[in-house]
C-alpha cells in the first residue's frame, strides 16, 4: 500500500485558562468529525494531540511527521476577539533571538531548526490557525463568546489544510 | 528622570516587563521587575474533588507540571492523612527525578548556555540554542535531545502519559513498574549520570576555565547576602521530593527546619502597590524592604539556595562535585547569584545518580504501591523542590473531599523579591550615565535568568514567548529610544 502522509493535528494552550483553552476545543471538535469525514483524506495518516507546551517541547511532539497543522490562541490586538488567522510558521514573531520574560525555553521556530540541525525527522509543512483571544489570564473552562463562536470557522480551516494535503499528495 | 521599559509587546495585558528609571545624570534611579499573575486558580478549585487537584494543577504550567503533580499529590495524601508505601514514594521520586535531568539540561544548554558560551556581549541573533549548537558542536545537541527523550520516557513510563502525569492519587499510584520497564529506565539512567558528568566538565572547560567569566560570577554585580531555604532529608542532604524545608542565614547557618504543615509560621506575604504578585519571606524575620543581610526577611529557593541550605548531596558523584564547588568559590554559603548555573549542573548529576538509584532498589517493581485511604479528608500541605524553587501546595476540604480552599507559592514567587534586588543591582552597576545598549540590558536579564524564572503557564498562547520591549525615558518620563526585537 502506498505510504500515507503522517499528518498530526495538534490543539494547543491551557485548557483551564479562559481563551487560551480554544486549541484544545477545536481538536475536539475535529476528533468529533474526523470518523465521518476520514473518507475524504485516503491518503493521510491523521491523528489528532493535544498539548499544553511550547518550543523545544513542542518541536519534539512533531518528530517523525510529514505535516503538522497547529491550532491556538493569539493576541496581536489587531484584529477582533474572535478573529481566525491561519499563518506559517514564517509569519510568527521569533522573540527567543532577543529581551525575553520567559527565558525559560526557546521560541518554536529556533526549536525546529535545533531539531534539524540535531538530526530530527521533522514535518515539511507546518500549518497554523491561530484564534485572537480575549481571556488568557484567569482560570477558566470557558471560552469567551466571540473565541466559542469562531470554533466552526477554525474547523473549517482544518479541513481545508487537510484537503490542500489530500491534493498534494 | 529617564525611564527604561522591558515590556512585552503582543500581550494586551501590561504585565511581564522591567521598568529601569534613570536620574538626570543617567544613572539608575530604581527598576521594577514586574511579572504576571494568572488570576482565579483558588476560585477554580474551589468544590471540586480534592484528587482532581494534582491533575488540574499540572496544567497551570506548561514547563513544571510534573512539579505541580507531585505537590498535590503530596497534599492530597496529608489531605487524607495517608503515608504512601515505599514503592510509591520511590517510584513519584524516580519519575521527578528523571523531570529534573530534562528541565535543568534544558535550561543549562537553551538558556545559561548562550551567555557562556557565546558570552554576554554576543550579539542577540547568536545568543540562543542554535548558537550554543554551532559552536560546541552537533553532536552535543543530540545528547541534550537524547536526555529529554530519556526523561520524558520515564515520566510517561511512571506518569501514565506524555508531559503531564497523571498516576498519583491519595494513597500513592495508580499502576507500577514490571522488570523489563525498570531494566530500561536503569538503563537510561546511567546515560544520564554520563551526560551529567560531561555536562560538568563543559561547564569547567568553558566557564571556569574562562577567567572573565569567572570573574563576572564572582564579581559583586550579581551578589546579595540573603537566607537561603530548601528541602533536605533526615541528614540534612538535597532532597527534591521529600523531608523537611532548611532554612540558614546568609552566614550559613541553619537557623530552622520546616514541615511542609508548618509553612505559615515560616513565610510570609509582602504587598507592593506596583505589581500584583506577592513577595514572600520569612516572618521570623521579617520584611525590611529590598535590601540583603541578616535583618531582612528575603530568601531565595533556587539550586543555588538547596545547596546552601543543606550539609550535602545525598550521592556519592554529586557529593564530589559539591565540595568543589565551595572550595572553589570561598566556602559557604556561597552568595554570588550566577554561581546558581553551576549549582544547577551538580543538582542534574544528583538527579541523574538518584535516578539510577532508585531503579535499582529491590522494591522498586514492587505491586505495594498504594495505601487505599481510610480516614476522612481534611486539610493538607505538599512540599517538593521545583526546579526553579520550593514549590507548596495546601488545599482543605469537607468530609467529602470537596475542596473549599486552595493555596499555592509557586518556585519563582518565593524568589521574587531577591530577582527584584538582582535586576536593581545589576541595573544600577551597568547603566551608567545613560549609556544603554544590548550587550549591557542581556547583563542585566543575566541577573534574573540565573533565578530560571518561570513563567511558563503564560507562554502557551502564540507566539509562545513573551518578548520584552526596552523602552528608555529621558528625565520628564518621554521615551527617547525604543529597543525591539526584529519582528
Amino acid at each position: 500500500m502506498e505510504k500515507r502522509l503522517r499528518t498530526r493535528i495538534i490543539g494547543l494552550g491551557n485548557p483551564i485558562l479562559g481563551d487560551d483553552g480554544v486549541g484544545w476545543r477545536v481538536a475536539e471538535q475535529i476528533e468529533k468529525e474526523i470518523e465521518a469525514k476520514q473518507h475524504l483524506y485516503p491518503h493521510l495518516w491523521i491523528d489528532i494531540q493535544k498539548f499544553s507546551l511550547g518550543g523545544l517541547s513542542l518541536m519534539e511532539q512533531m518528530m517523525d511527521t510529514d505535516a503538522v497543522i497547529l491550532i491556538d490562541a493569539i493576541q496581536t490586538g489587531n484584529q477582533p476577539i474572535g478573529s481566525v488567522y491561519r499563518l506559517n510558521i514564517e509569519e510568527l514573531p521569533n522573540y527567543s533571538a532577543g529581551h525575553t520574560t520567559s527565558p525559560h525555553d526557546t521560541s518554536l521556530q529556533n526549536a525546529l531548526e535545533a531539531g534539524k540541525l540535531m538530526g530530527a525527522q521533522l514535518p515539511n509543512l507546518i500549518w497554523i490557525i491561530a484564534i485572537e483571544a480575549e481571556k488568557v489570564y484567569e482560570f477558566s473552562e470557558q471560552l469567551s463568546l466571540p473565541v466559542e463562536q469562531a470554533i466552526p470557522q477554525a474547523c473549517q480551516a482544518v479541513w481545508e489544510y487537510l484537503s490542500q494535503l489530500e491534493e498534494k499528495r | 528622570m529617564q525611564r527604561i521599559t522591558i515590556d512585552p509587546i503582543t500581550r494586551l495585558e501590561g504585565h511581564g516587563k522591567i521598568e529601569i528609571f534613570l536620574d538626570e545624570q543617567g544613572n539608575v534611579a530604581n527598576s521594577y521587575f514586574q511579572i504576571p499573575e494568572l488570576r482565579g486558580f483558588e476560585r477554580f478549585c474551589v468544590g471540586r474533588q480534592v484528587e482532581e487537584i494534582p491533575i488540574l494543577t499540572n496544567r497551570i504550567c506548561g514547563v513544571c507540571p510534573e512539579a505541580h503533580h507531585m505537590a498535590g499529590a503530596k497534599a492530597v495524601d496529608a489531605v487524607y492523612h495517608v503515608d504512601p508505601p515505599r514503592t510509591a514514594k520511590m517510584l513519584r521520586e524516580l519519575l521527578y527525578s528523571a523531570f529534573y535531568v530534562t528541565d535543568h539540561t534544558t535550561h543549562f544548554y537553551a538558556l545559561a548556555g548562550p551567555d557562556f558560551v557565546m558570552g554576554p556581549d554576543a550579539p542577540v541573533a547568536e545568543r540562543n540554542i542554535l548558537g550554543v549548537i554551532h559552536k560546541v558542536g552537533l553532536e552535543i545537541g543530540g545528547k541534550v535531545i537524547q536526555a529529554r527523550k530519556y526523561g520524558h520516557t520515564v515520566v510517561e513510563m511512571i506518569g501514565g502519559r506524555k508531559v503531564h502525569p497523571c498516576t498519583s492519587i491519595p494513597g500513592g499510584l495508580t499502576k507500577g513498574i514490571n522488570e523489563e520497564q525498570r531494566q530500561q529506565i536503569e538503563e537510561m539512567g546511567r546515560w544520564a549520570v554520563d551526560f551529567a558528568l560531561f555536562s560538568l566538565k563543559l561547564f569547567e572547560d568553558i566557564v571556569l576555565k574562562n577567567s572573565t567569566y569567572l570573574d563576572l560570577i564572582l564579581g559583586d554585580i550579581y551578589t546579595h547576602r540573603t537566607y537561603y531555604i530548601g528541602l533536605v532529608d533526615e541528614n540534612n542532604k538535597v532532597n527534591f521530593y521529600d523531608g523537611k524545608v532548611s532554612v540558614v542565614d546568609p552566614e550559613g547557618n541553619r537557623i530552622g527546619k520546616y514541615a511542609p504543615n508548618e509553612y505559615t509560621e515560616w513565610i510570609a506575604e509582602h504587598v507592593e502597590p506596583w505589581t500584583y504578585l506577592k513577595f514572600p519571606y520569612l516572618k521570623k524575620v521579617g520584611w525590611k524592604g529590598f535590601v540583603d543581610g541578616k535583618d531582612s526577611g528575603v530568601y531565595i529557593a533556587t539550586p543555588l539556595s538547596r545547596l546552601n541550605a543543606a550539609d550535602g548531596m545525598a550521592t556519592p558523584r554529586a557529593q564530589e562535585e559539591y565540595e568543589k564547588f565551595y572550595k572553589t568559590l570561598g566556602g559557604k554559603p556561597v552568595h554570588q547569584r550566577l554561581a546558581t548555573h553551576w549549582a544547577r549542573l551538580i543538582e542534574l548529576l544528583y538527579a541523574a545518580e538518584r535516578w539510577v538509584e532508585l531503579a535499582t532498589d529491590p522494591e522498586i517493581t514492587s505491586d505495594n504501591f498504594r495505601t487505599i485511604p481510610t480516614e476522612k479528608p481534611t486539610e493538607g500541605v505538599g512540599i517538593v523542590e521545583a526546579p526553579r524553587g520550593t514549590l507548596t501546595h495546601h488545599y482543605w476540604t469537607d468530609e467529602r473531599g470537596i475542596a473549599t480552599r486552595v493555596n499555592l507559592i509557586v518556585g519563582t514567587t518565593n524568589n521574587y523579591a531577591a530577582i527584584q534586588m538582582s535586576t536593581n543591582k545589576a541595573a544600577r552597576n551597568l547603566i551608567k550615565g545613560g549609556n544603554v545598549n544590548e550587550a549591557l540590558l542581556n547583563m542585566v536579564e543575566m541577573a534574573f535568568r540565573a533565578y530560571d524564572p518561570c513563567f511558563g503557564c503564560a507562554t502557551h498562547t502564540l507566539p509562545g514567548k513573551m518578548p520584552l520591549e526596552v523602552i528608555i525615558r529621558d528625565a520628564n518620563g518621554e521615551p527617547i529610544r525604543e529597543l525591539k526585537q526584529n519582528l
